[in-house]
């Protein structure tokens, strides 16, 4: 198998890359190979993913009528 | 680029949602988000032949927005946040900061996550504070990848700057985030749930 091998260093520096589904094939296995085998880079992802999971609640869609209607009223216009 | 009238207005209308939540966490009030939507609006549409692919369209309406946005920063020069949205960040060598680092305690590890429960218990209000008070240039990649759900690529392609960057950007913003909200938690004084100084108190250096 030639499946590389990561330490606690290179995981760390790659785990926000991780959360945001960032890394490409390789290195993915072996950070993923890495989270498996090692607790303390496994919580340290875990809390990285919870907070951008939380920052990412705070997404608004929701748009008033009146948003909705001067944009429709501008394209109307065009 | 030969998007149809019927075609442009469908994809503007389908992102009004995300382009106007956007907006409002960049101007941070409701006036102004409306008005930067409307004038993004216009502008996409005058400059329509600049868009490459109807496939593009999210990565070139939001760099739009965000062009918009530092122009009229600029206008309006007397905001002093002026300066911060093109500040060079790579020169910035501000310790990073992570509130795991502060409170993870391997010792307690099998049956207590306080870092954990810190983000549990953090509040709408309080991120929404923490997310308001960074930086302009910290907060877009912030907004565009962890609300909008921007891939790296689109974020570089939204913002003009190189994915590199975008990489270093985020570390750093979200490091901001986290001292923010470590110092509001502190200010509540909620900042841990196990004792104090039963693992280390990481403010002092060795
Ligand atoms: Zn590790």
């Amino acid at each position: 198998m030639t499946e590389k091998e990561i330490d606690c260093e290179q995981a760390l520096k790659q785990i926000l890359e991780y959360v945001d589904h960032e890394l490409e094939d390789g290195n993915q296995a072996a950070m993923e190979h890495h989270l498996h085998t090692c607790q303390s880079c496994f919580s340290r992802m875990e809390f990285e993913r919870r907070l951008k999971d939380k920052v990412g609640a705070l997404r608004e869609e929701k748009v008033s009528s009146n948003v909705t209607n001067r944009i429709k009223g501008l394209l109307d216009s065009f | 680029m030969g998007l149809s009238k019927e075609a442009f207005e469908n994809q503007v209308m389908d992102l009004l949602g995300r382009l106007h939540g956007v907006a409002r966490r960049l101007t941070g009030n409701e006036a102004d988000a409306e008005d930067l939507v409307a004038e993004t609006v216009t502008k996409a549409w005058r400059c329509l032949n600049t868009l490459a692919s109807e496939d593009a369209f999210k990565a070139w309406i939001f760099r739009i927005l965000n062009n918009t946005f530092i122009s009229d920063l600029r206008r309006a020069s007397a905001r002093p946040r002026l300066e911060s949205i093109e500040s060079e960040d790579e020169s910035e060598d501000e310790a990073m900061f992570s509130i795991f680092e502060q409170m993870h305690q391997p010792f307690l590890l099998w049956f207590s996550t306080p870092e954990q429960e810190f983000v549990d218990k953090l509040l709408r209000e309080d991120l929404d504070k923490a997310l308001g008070s960074l930086p302009d240039h910290y907060r877009v990649v912030v907004i565009l990848s962890d609300l909008e759900e921007f891939s790296y690529s689109e974020i570089a392609e939204t913002l003009a700057i190189p994915v590199g960057t975008v990489r270093s950007r985020l570390a750093r913003a979200r490091s901001a985030l986290q001292k923010v909200l470590w110092a509001q938690a502190q200010e509540y004084g909620l900042k841990g749930s196990p004792k104090q100084g039963c693992h280390g108190s990481t403010t002092d250096a060795p």
